[in-house]
Parts: C-alpha cells; sequence; structure tokens
C-alpha cells in the first residue's frame, strides 16, 4: 500500500515516500499528552458527543424498573426493551427524547461486531433469554407477587432485614437477572467488542479521515472519534459531568466499577480506566494509533474485571447468606450473580481477543445454578467451585473479589 | 482512497524519510498484474455467455406464454411455470453483474425486487397498461410478479386456471403476465446488445484503479451482491436478521415455495465460479480473481474464501427446499447458513479488498 506520511514540522514539510507495511512504525510512538479530563475541542468547540448511549442507559434504567412492576404488561416492557420510535414507551423523567428516539436496548445486545456480526445465531438464542426472563416475570412471578414463594413454586422471599424479593420457582429473581447481564450483553460487548474494536475504529475511510481531520458531515468530530465516544459513553453516559465523573451514575457498569474501586484490592481501576479512555482519545486526535490500541487493551481487561469480580463477589455473597441461614437475601446475590456470570461470556482478553469465560462455559454454570430446585438447593462446594474456577480466568483470588 | 495518507504533526525537526522500493504486496496500483485478462475472461467466458443463456431461456419463455395465452389449460400452464423456474434459476447467475448498461437502465429493480407487492399487482391487473418501466412498479414485476402470477393468485391450479379462464376479468391477468414477460425479455435485450456491441470493449480496457474504473466498480458491484441480494435477501432477511422476529414471507420465490434453496444455491455457485474465474456453465478455467490474490501472494486467502463458501454451501444444503417451512420450523438453521455468509462478507470486503488495494464504494450505516 503506498503509504505518503506528510509531516508538518513546524514550518518545514518534507514529503517522503515510503513502502514499509506498517503504519505504526512511522509515528514515532511519540508520547501522546492526555488530557486532565475527558474534554476535547477542535477550534474552540466540543467534539465529544454520545447522545445515544445516554438514551440507552436511560431506557434500559426504566426497564429494569418497570420490571419490578406487577401492573406491567409483557407488550409494554417488551416495547421498552425494543422501542420502537415514536412510541410513548418511556416515563423519560430526565426528559431524554427517549420517546422520540429511533433508539432501542434490544438492538445493541449480543450485538458487537467483533462477537456477533458472523454470529446471528448465537445473537439471536441471547435476544430470546432477554425476552424470556421478561415474559416470565409477567407470566410466572407478577401472578404470585402475594404468595410465598417456596421451592418449585414462585412468589416472594422475605429477606432477615425485612426487604422483600420476587423470585421465580428456582429462586431467580428475573429483573435482577436483566439488569445485571446487561452488564455484559449490552454495555461491555458495545464497548468492549464494538466501539473499541479495529473494524469499527478503522472501517472504511476512518483512518484517512482522521489522518486528514475530515469530519462527519454536520458534525465537529471525525468518524473514529466518534466512535471512541460511543465506547466512553456506554460506562459514563448516565454522568452529570463527563469531565468529572462520580461514578454509581447509572444501575449499569458505572454503578459496579463504583464498587469494584471501593474494594481495596482493586483501587485504582476507576483512574485506569478514565485514563485509559482519555489518553486513548487523545491519542486519535494525534493520529498515534499504537498508543491508541494499548489503552483499548487496557480498558478490554479492566472493563471485563468489572463482571469476572461481581460475579465472584456475589457467588460468596450467597454463600454466605446461606450459612446465615437467609435464603431470600442468598437469592438476591445469587440472582444478581447469575446475571455477572450471564455476562461473562462478553468480556474481552486481550491477550486471545476471546471472552475470559467462554459462552460454552457460562452455560454450563447457568445450568448448575438452574439445577432441580435452582438457587433452594445449590450448595457451598458448586459456588466456591464456580468462583475459582472464574477467578483463576481473570487473574485475582476469589478472597480479593469476595470482601 | 488508494493511499493512505498519514499526516503527523511533531514539534521536534529533522526527520527525513527515504523513498524504499521494497516489494510490498498491498501495493496493486503499482502491481504488474494484467487485469485486461481478468476482465476479459470475465466479459467473454462469464457475463456475456449468461446474458445470452438468460435471454434465449427467456424467449422460451416468451413462447410458452404465448401457448398459455392461447390455451389457458394445465399443461401450459405447467410448461409456463418450468419455462419461469428455468429463467429464475439463470438469473441467479446475472444478478451480481450489476454494470453498464444494467446499472444504467436499472435493470435489477425491474426483474427481481421480492417480496413482490401483491396489492399493485391486483392493482395494475384492474386498470391495464401499467408502466413498468416506473420505479414505482419494481415490486410490481419481474420474477417476483411473475411467480404470484403463476403460483399466487389463487388457492390451487383449478381456481389459477379459473381465473385466466374468466370471461370478465381474465383477459386482464393474460394481459399483466403478458406484459411482464415482455418485460423481462426486452430490457435483457437491451442489456445483452450493449454488451455485445459496445460495452465489452470498454470493460475489458477500464483496469485501472480508480474509484470509476469498471474493474474497481464491478469488484465492488460483486461483493455488494454478495452482501445484499445474496446474503440479505435470500436468507437474512427472512431469517429476521434485519428485523426483530422473521420475515418468512420475503422468502425468494414465496409463491412457488419449493425453490428457495434451489435458487441461493444456484446464486452460491456463480457466486463462487466468478471468483475462480471458471467459466460460465462449463467447469472450464479462466483467469478469476483466484489469479489476481495468487499473484499479490493471498494463496492463503483463495482458500479461506473457497472453503467459507464451501462452508456456506453446506448450511445452505441442509436447509428445506421450501424456506417459508424451514424458517418456521428451525430458523436457526436460517440464521447459521446466514452466518456462514457473513464470514465470507468480511473476508471479501476487508481482506480482499484491502489486497487488491481497492476502496469500498458503499457503506453499511450500523452507526448511531
Amino acid at each position: 500500500m503506498k503509504k505518503i506520511f506528510t509531516l508538518l514540522l513546524l514550518s518545514v514539510t518534507f514529503i517522503s515516500c515510503s513502502s514499509d507495511d506498517d503504519n505504526t512504525d512511522n509515528n514515532n510512538n511519540q508520547n501522546v499528552d492526555a488530557p486532565a479530563t475527558y474534554q476535547f475541542t477542535r477550534n474552540g468547540n466540543n467534539t465529544v458527543s454520545y447522545s445515544g448511549q445516554t438514551q440507552r442507559i436511560a431506557m434500559a434504567e426504566e426497564l429494569i424498573s418497570a420490571l419490578k412492576d406487577q401492573n406491567r404488561d409483557e407488550a409494554s416492557l417488551d416495547a421498552m426493551f425494543a422501542h420502537a420510535e415514536g412510541d410513548q414507551d418511556f416515563s423519560d423523567p430526565n426528559m431524554l427524547d427517549l420517546n422520540a428516539s429511533s433508539k432501542n436496548v434490544r438492538s445493541k445486545t449480543a450485538a458487537s461486531k467483533d462477537y456477533f456480526d458472523s454470529n446471528s445465531t448465537d445473537a439471536n438464542a441471547i435476544k430470546a433469554n432477554f425476552d424470556s426472563w421478561i415474559s416470565s416475570q409477567v407470566n410466572d412471578v407478577f401472578p404470585n407477587w402475594g404468595n410465598t414463594a417456596s421451592p418449585g413454586n414462585a412468589g416472594l422471599a422475605q429477606e432477615l432485614g425485612g426487604s422483600i424479593r420476587y423470585v421465580n420457582e428456582k429462586g431467580l429473581e428475573y429483573n435482577q437477572a436483566v439488569a445485571k447481564s446487561f452488564n455484559g450483553a449490552f454495555l461491555a460487548d458495545q464497548i468492549c467488542n464494538n466501539y473499541l474494536s479495529s473494524a469499527v475504529l478503522d472501517a472504511g475511510d476512518n483512518v484517512d479521515n482522521n489522518d486528514n481531520d475530515v469530519l462527519d458531515v454536520g458534525k465537529n468530530y471525525t468518524t473514529m472519534e466518534h466512535k471512541w465516544d460511543e465506547a466512553f459513553g456506554y460506562l459514563y453516559g448516565a454522568e452529570e459531568d463527563e469531565t468529572a465523573p462520580v461514578l454509581e451514575a447509572d444501575s449499569f457498569l458505572s454503578k459496579y466499577l463504583y464498587k469494584v474501586e471501593a474494594d481495596s484490592d482493586f483501587t485504582g481501576i476507576a483512574d485506569d480506566i478514565y485514563d485509559a479512555f482519555k489518553l486513548g482519545r487523545a491519542a486519535i486526535v494525534a493520529k498515534n494509533y499504537t498508543v491508541r490500541d494499548e489503552q483499548v487493551e487496557i480498558l478490554r481487561e479492566k472493563i471485563s474485571m468489572i463482571i469476572g469480580i461481581r460475579a465472584v463477589y456475589y457467588l460468596q455473597g450467597g454463600k454466605s447468606e446461606i450459612a446465615n441461614g437467609d435464603l431470600p437475601s442468598a437469592f438476591h446475590d445469587l440472582s444478581e450473580g447469575f446475571g455477572f456470570i450471564y455476562s461473562l461470556q462478553f468480556t474481552r482478553n486481550p491477550m486471545t481477543d476471546a471472552p475470559y469465560v467462554s459462552k460454552s462455559m457460562v452455560d454450563g454454570y447457568i445450568d448448575t445454578l438452574m439445577e432441580d430446585n435452582g438457587f433452594w438447593d445449590v450448595t457451598p462446594e458448586t459456588l466456591d467451585q464456580m468462583s475459582e474456577d472464574i477467578a483463576a480466568e481473570f487473574g485475582f483470588t476469589v478472597e480479593q473479589a469476595a470482601n | 482512497m488508494l493511499k493512505k495518507i498519514f499526516l503527523s504533526i511533531t514539534f521536534s525537526i529533522g526527520f527525513m524519510f527515504a523513498c524504499s522500493e521494497g516489494d510490498d504486496f498491498d501495493n496493486s496500483q503499482n502491481d504488474s498484474f494484467d487485469r485486461g485478462n481478468l476482465q476479459t475472461n470475465l466479459a467473454d467466458n462469464i457475463i456475456i455467455p449468461a446474458y445470452q443463456d438468460l435471454n434465449q431461456k427467456l424467449s422460451l419463455l416468451v413462447t410458452a406464454k404465448e401457448n398459455f395465452l392461447t390455451n389457458s389449460n394445465q399443461e401450459n400452464l405447467d410448461l409456463l411455470r418450468n419455462n419461469f423456474l428455468e429463467s429464475y434459476m439463470v438469473w441467479q447467475s446475472i444478478e451480481m453483474f450489476n454494470i453498464g448498461k444494467a446499472e444504467e437502465i436499472f435493470y435489477h429493480y425491474q426483474m427481481n425486487v421480492y417480496p413482490t407487492n401483491t396489492d399493485e399487482i391486483q392493482n395494475n391487473i384492474t386498470t391495464g397498461n401499467a408502466d413498468l418501466f416506473n420505479p414505482n412498479n419494481n415490486d410490481a414485476a419481474g420474477f417476483p410478479a411473475l411467480d404470484y402470477m403463476l403460483y399466487g393468485i389463487r388457492d390451487n391450479d383449478t381456481e389459477i386456471l379459473n381465473t385466466y379462464n374468466n370471461q370478465d376479468y381474465g383477459q386482464d391477468y393474460k394481459n399483466y403476465v403478458s406484459a411482464l414477460i415482455g418485460q423481462m425479455k426486452s430490457i435483457t435485450e437491451i442489456v445483452l446488445n450493449d454488451w455485445t456491441t459496445a460495452y465489452r470493449d470498454q470493460f475489458i480496457a477500464s483496469t485501472e484503479n480508480s474509484a470509476s474504473s469498471a474493474v474497481n466498480k464491478f469488484v465492488n458491484d460483486f461483493i455488494y451482491y454478495f452482501e445484499k441480494g445474496l446474503r440479505a435477501n435470500k436468507i437474512g432477511i427472512p431469517a429476521g436478521n434485519f428485523s426483530s422476529s422473521p420475515l418468512p414471507h420475503t422468502v425468494e420465490g414465496y409463491y412457488v415455495r419449493e425453490t428457495s434453496k434451489n435458487l441461493t444455491l444456484k446464486a452460491l455457485n456463480a457466486f463462487q465460479n466468478l471468483f475462480n474465474g471458471t467459466h460460465y456453465n462449463t467447469n472450464d478455467s479462466g483467469v478469476g480473481f483466484t489469479d489476481y490474490l495468487n499473484y499479490l501472494d493471498r494463496n492463503d486467502l483463495v482458500n479461506l474464501i473457497n472453503n467459507q463458501l464451501d462452508e456456506a454451501r453446506a448450511k445452505i444444503s441442509i436447509l428445506d427446499d421450501n424456506y417459508f417451512d424451514q424458517i418456521n420450523t428451525d430458523n436457526t438453521k436460517m440464521t447459521e447458513a446466514y452466518d456462514a455468509l457473513q464470514t465470507v462478507v468480511v473476508l471479501l470486503k476487508v481482506d480482499m479488498l484491502q489486497a487488491f488495494n481497492i476502496s469500498v464504494d458503499y457503506v453499511d450505516a450500523d452507526g448511531d
């Protein structure tokens, strides 16, 4: 490929040709200076945009909240998941124009370029899992809202502290299954396997256009810059101020990054992630794709860690509650764990470009948890073994994740 | 963009790059592969023979139609249907050549837009003298409209024949069948004649690597065809890959039903033969895209693409002849076929185009 490297050397410009195959060799690996915050401008105007991500996160929030409203029907919940432009599906308290939006969550569930572009068969099965959890919540759990749950029977389960959980016949809270599985199937998949993917960042003429500051029509950003911002938006899109994220701004990755950061074994992860987003974005501005790709690797690893750590955390939490004799509390922990385990198949190990825990392993874990009467009779040994296996894939210990 | 232009800003003075002339296989602009040989083989041994075959099949279809209009009985209906199916099979070798006159007159849009719009067809039948060249009638013309007219207007053959023989409106139906076939024949002749008189020479001479050259456009067109006409239209759309649920009524050959798989397999074979340079309807080999890739030292990619096409064929072969039934009984097999085809798309659109150093001239809009 003919490559012409144009270097603007303050006032002197040398143009020369090179047939070197590897564009990264000629960027001199110069250091990219990241700004203090995720703030990028061009000619004084903001270039950062991710409103679609903010909208989708808000849609997912409303859906998981509505899943706990036993007066809802299935159609209205399905409509929140697979919203169609103009339908009045959302209350939209933050006035994000959710009802007018052409976007929805379902079309971005198991929908990344890298994992699902040539695997619609699995993508369909995963979407169908979400559909069935929503459907079962309405058809199996809502009708038993006032009944006490028992093995084989859906209903309510009251924790020792008083909180009431609504579970299916195996002790699983479907709203938790949906909410926690979104962390992987929707958010991490879109970030790690779609917007940070070379197949997206470098698609078509994106590199040429970014190199030459060719902006999207009517926009102040290049396509590559925007794709990066869209990855950023799935983690920080609910923040009041992207330049000073407080975390726990939504019920998904933002919340769980906050929780993991609060575990002293992992403190620093929040800065690592924010800094990598900042530096990678600055690297795109500097046209330094080596530095950019180094940040992609960091982000894939760290964001995957959030899911891995929380999966183990909740398995261990469930084990403790079983030991305490508080099964309803165990159901709640294990339901959250269920969703994080489901999310593992969407993680991205930068060393292998595959999930830290494969889909078939995840399917096996889910089957094990749901065997017989599910959470009613799952054993501490099973939960420990699963915790050890998952922790080993990521390279942390069960103890580190559990506290 | 033929060249990657890297603009980098630096604050230190003193970098100099020397010109180097490594043997860079990505550099198709300077490669000395004789694209003219490739294009000559495509034109003379694949494209023109396919058009000639279709034109001949359509002539037989015209004759069968005349017989049916004269005597609308079961025997003539069966003959007409057979000629329809044979033409439809040959069409599967044509749809990927959307270049030259075909592109200019929107040939494809008049030949194979499906699902066909039966309301429009019924309206056209009633009003008569519909302008089938009008874009509004693209979904009421060509093979899919004929599929409806020969198989779908009523529930069974007796009622279909009764309709054509009806004293009040039978002639309106006959007129529409006649108009459909007449148009398909005439526009096919236009495209074929252009190839044999003028366009062939233009096509084989336009070898440069530029966005407007015939070879670049052709490469883009046949990849676009694979992605849209083959992968999406035949499998993906009916299997629900682009909608929230499957759309079995959108299969190709919806009214005849038992032919969807055969049409897909025929199209896949035609595509693979084109890729390999295999002459139309023979096993003779000529210069194909495989030779170009081999020349660029990318026989790895040749093998990958051929193996993945074979894999896709295997996935399609196990489908029901009748996609409508397949979708309604086990749609997973449809999406597995789609996934196998999609894997080929990536190889063609990313790897092969990079090897040829040809830019994609169409984009798929899947962003936010």
